[in-house]
């Protein structure tokens, strides 16, 4: 209403959103590279985030881009998709991800997202009932507290246990577990740990799971990207111990995260997921929003398909060799340890040792001032959810990591505390 | 625990919350094509929703394609987006709508979104403070009804006038504000209407909204696509007497919807939905959900820049062609009657007169009913909020339109109340 001169204005911004939005990785990485020293000559080494498509090693499979201009060129895909995907897409990617289950998995069981990211905001916007709580790792993605957040969707963390290769603390999930809890989430292979799970351990959490009638989600945004001694295992294979919800995208294994093309799948044999009216509600969420590019859908089945295996296994060597390498070089910086080399995903997480350092607080200061003195991104461990540790990106070309290596060497020394003993 | 061998699960879905559950354009479509007979020889005729790009006179220009084409083969851009979207896109954007406005947009107004559809998702979510209530056209597009509830955004009706070519009954906008009213939405060019609002009635509309200290949420997905008397006026010259939210896209213009590339854009000349915190609210949306492909992005300032005028025209000369065919046969159809000749969209609101009718009972009986006698697919416009009238889609083949209203006249002819 008019008042005097002075319009008055009804509206104002909903401050709910500002909370949840402040704590993801993007957020992070935009203050870092704030304080990068722009007069710096060097080029900075971004070895915060889990991106390498800017790299030449990284360049996706020639397969996947013609798949693309192919379903473009067809002109039968500018129309918009149906709510669940277009059924070419959904029945490969069940084929895709069956190969490695004991049963098949049906086009039904598939529902297109864009991204995994939004196949997150899907399912957690499904659990959050009124009440209702989630288990989620810790350390973990920190864009599952942010949408949790979003959806008033209370969040309770267990612990990833480094001394034995970060694999879930399973007495805390049981202690953590009520009534209202209605899954766990586990990242696998992992972000930011790097860690691979055995058949073993899944198994182990799945029957967790089923004693606790909560569901499984498992992330696997980095499947198949395992370059140790374990395999990697999917979390579907004991989806009738416990129903599974498994997320995924093209993004990691074809390196290509800008096509914002993803799953959400349903693994579960015993139709659980059905019957509590679960698979009624990812519907009912993907109807109101908006759908992956529908020509980008068209492209999935040759994308899956023809891609052949030396692109799969040339990934894997450069970033076995970076693992390798980082793995190494950390070992020479005794402000740093890292207490399990990673078998998987594109991170390490590492330790800091603060009383070896002159100056330096905490992770956050640690990054703050190497991103200013010596122009090198690296993820605090506050971030993902243990502070006074850091998460290094090890996707990366090696020369790249060399130099980023070098610099954060030349940083610890620069700060080391005098030794007067 | 188990119990009785049957386990018991902590998990359960979101039953009456759950977002279907609200009648959605999708949802009450693919209930009429399921009761289309599938024995039935002759080709369906989808006159119910909005996308034109399966028909060969609705392919979009070889231009867009290229563009995409190019932007892909560059490998440059298959890491993920910024938040807001690249940047040569948005200045492209700011430029493209620039031409029409009074005034300059700047690339920071824009954001880059997932379609109109993503647009519209993060608007309500920015303005869905405790407590808010936004104000809806009635007729609506369905959408903003069904996300609004979603996220437990009060919503508001003020009504159309089919009197007054479809424009907004301003008393009724007035009546319905109170102090926890924080915009009304407008969709011109209209759907389901197939309007075009005249500068006279937009700046009508703005002060209204500056004298009730609202914003206005403009959705101009049909911008340009008009082919009668009035001219395309965005809504954003008025910027500087209220504060607007332009909502856009290239899926109408281009015929391209399957390509989820859309924009929110600040027209706001005074920096009130900076001030407010509105705008922050937006990049925290943005940056909470994930963005249209790169590569996409990647191609908006070739495909705003080159496409060239022949394309726009090609389409806008058929839309008007079929739109006067569409209205040409409502009028030889009784029991229908269309109020406006559409001028602009893809769309038509017709009302029903089911006392012409023996045995339909309403409108969605009469859609369900054509769709298994004829395989003629229409949208009852109890999904746009008016009972007993009917949305018709006037953009495909003139063919496919012809056949589809002889049908519907047979069907009319079966069904007439007998004298």
């Amino acid at each position: 209403m008019e008042n005097g001169s002075k319009q008055i204005w009804g509206f104002r911004g909903n401050e709910e959103l500002k909370i949840a939005s402040e704590i993801t990785v993007r957020g992070f990485l935009n203050l870092l590279m704030f304080h990068v020293n722009k007069d710096d000559d060097r080029p900075t080494v971004p070895l915060g985030h889990g991106d390498p498509s800017a790299f030449p090693s990284f360049r996706t499979t020639g397969i996947a881009e013609d798949a693309i201009v192919d379903a473009l060129r067809t002109a039968n895909y500018n129309c918009y998709a149906p709510t669940v995907g277009v059924l070419p897409a959904r029945r490969s990617i069940a084929d895709y991800l069956s190969r490695d289950l004991p049963y098949k998995l049906s086009a039904d069981d598939v529902y297109l997202t864009i991204g995994c990211t939004q196949a997150i905001e899907v399912i957690l916007t499904v659990l959050a009932r009124p009440g209702a709580n989630i288990l989620l790792p810790r350390p973990g993605f920190p864009y599952y507290e942010a949408r949790a957040a979003c959806s008033r969707l209370e969040v309770r963390h267990f612990d990833l246990l480094p001394e034995k290769g970060w694999e879930v603390n399973l007495e805390a999930v049981e202690a953590l577990a009520d009534h209202n809890t209605v899954a766990m989430v586990i990242i696998n292979p992992g972000n930011p740990c790097g860690n691979v799970y055995s058949h073993q351990h899944l198994e182990k959490i799945a029957e967790t799971a089923r004693k606790l009638g909560i569901l499984v989600i498992a992330d696997e945004v980095y499947n198949h990207l395992t370059f140790g001694s374990k395999p990697f295992v999917p979390m579907g294979t004991l989806g009738s111990i416990a129903p599974v919800i498994t997320l995924g995208s093209i993004s990691k294994r074809w390196i290509v995260p800008g096509w914002r093309c993803g799953w959400l799948v349903t693994n579960d044999p015993n139709g659980i997921l059905r019957k509590t009216g679960i698979v009624d509600s990812i519907m009912g969420c993907l109807d109101v929003s908006s759908d992956p590019a529908t020509f980008i859908q068209g492209a999935i089945p040759q994308i899956l398909e023809n891609t052949e295996e030396d692109f799969f296994s040339k990934i894997i060597y450069i970033i076995r060799e970076a693992a390798n390498l980082c793995y190494e070089r950390i070992k020479e910086i005794p402000c740093i340890t890292c207490p399990y080399k990673p078998e998987g995903s594109m991170y390490t997480m590492v330790k800091l040792n603060l009383c070896l350092l002159e100056d330096i607080g905490d992770d956050v200061e640690f990054c703050l001032k190497l991103a200013k003195e010596e122009s090198v991104i690296v993820l605090p461990g506050m971030a993902v959810g243990m502070k006074n540790w850091l998460r290094i990106t090890i996707a990366i070309e090696l020369s790249t990591l060399e130099d980023g290596l070098a610099r954060i060497k030349a940083f610890c020394q620069r700060h080391a505390k005098n030794n007067k003993i | 625990m188990e119990e009785n061998g049957e386990k018991r699960w902590n998990f359960w879905g979101m039953g009456k919350l759950n977002p279907q559950s609200k009648t959605s354009v999708r949802g009450l479509l693919m209930k009429i094509w399921g009761s289309v007979n599938k024995d039935d020889p002759r080709p369906l005729l989808p006159l119910g929703h909005g996308d034109p790009s399966p028909f060969p006179c609705f392919r979009t220009t070889p231009v867009a394609e290229d563009a995409v084409v190019d932007s892909l083969r560059s490998a440059k851009f298959n890491s993920y987006p910024p938040t807001s979207g690249l940047q040569p896109a948005r200045s492209a954007i700011a430029d493209y709508l620039s031409r029409d406005l009074p005034y300059t947009l700047s690339p920071d107004d824009v954001f880059l979104t997932i379609g109109c559809i993503q647009a519209i998702e993060i608007t309500l979510r920015a303005l869905a403070r405790p407590g808010a209530n936004i104000l809806l056209p009635r007729p609506c597009f369905p959408f903003y009804d069904s996300y609004a509830s979603s996220i437990n955004l009060e919503v508001r009706y003020f009504d159309l006038n089919p009197e007054k070519g479809w424009e907004v009954d301003i008393e009724s906008v007035e009546a319905l504000t109170d102090e926890n009213t924080v915009a009304m939405v407008i969709i011109n060019p209209g759907n389901p209407c197939g309007s075009v609002y005249t500068h006279r009635h937009l700046k009508e509309i703005a002060e209204t909204a500056r004298k009730l200290g609202i914003l206005v949420v403009t959705d101009e997905v049909y911008h340009h696509l008009t082919f009668g008397p009035n001219p395309f006026v965005p809504m954003g010259v008025f910027g500087s007497i209220v504060p607007v939210i332009t909502l856009g896209s290239i899926s109408k213009r281009w015929l391209v919807p399957g390509w989820r590339l859309g924009w929110l854009v600040i027209s706001d000349p005074n920096g009130i939905l900076r001030k407010s915190g509105i705008v922050e609210c937006i990049t925290d949306c943005l940056n909470m959900t994930s963005d249209p492909p790169t590569f996409i992005q990647g191609a908006v300032p070739q495909i705003l820049e080159k496409t060239g005028e022949d394309f726009f025209s090609k389409t806008i000369d058929i839309l008007r062609e079929v739109a006067h065919i569409c209205y040409e046969k409502i009028q030889e159809i009784p029991c229908i009657t269309c109020p406006n000749k559409p001028e602009g969209s893809m769309f038509v609101m017709a009302k029903l007169n089911l006392s012409l009718l023996e045995d339909i009972n309403d409108d969605t009986d009469f859609c369900l009913k054509l769709a298994k006698e004829e395989s003629v697919v229409v949208l009852p416009g109890v999904a746009v909020g008016m009972k007993n009238w009917l949305r018709i889609t006037f953009a495909v083949e003139p063919s496919v339109l012809e056949d589809g209203f002889g049908r519907m006249k047979a069907f009319y002819e079966r069904h007439a109340k007998k004298q």
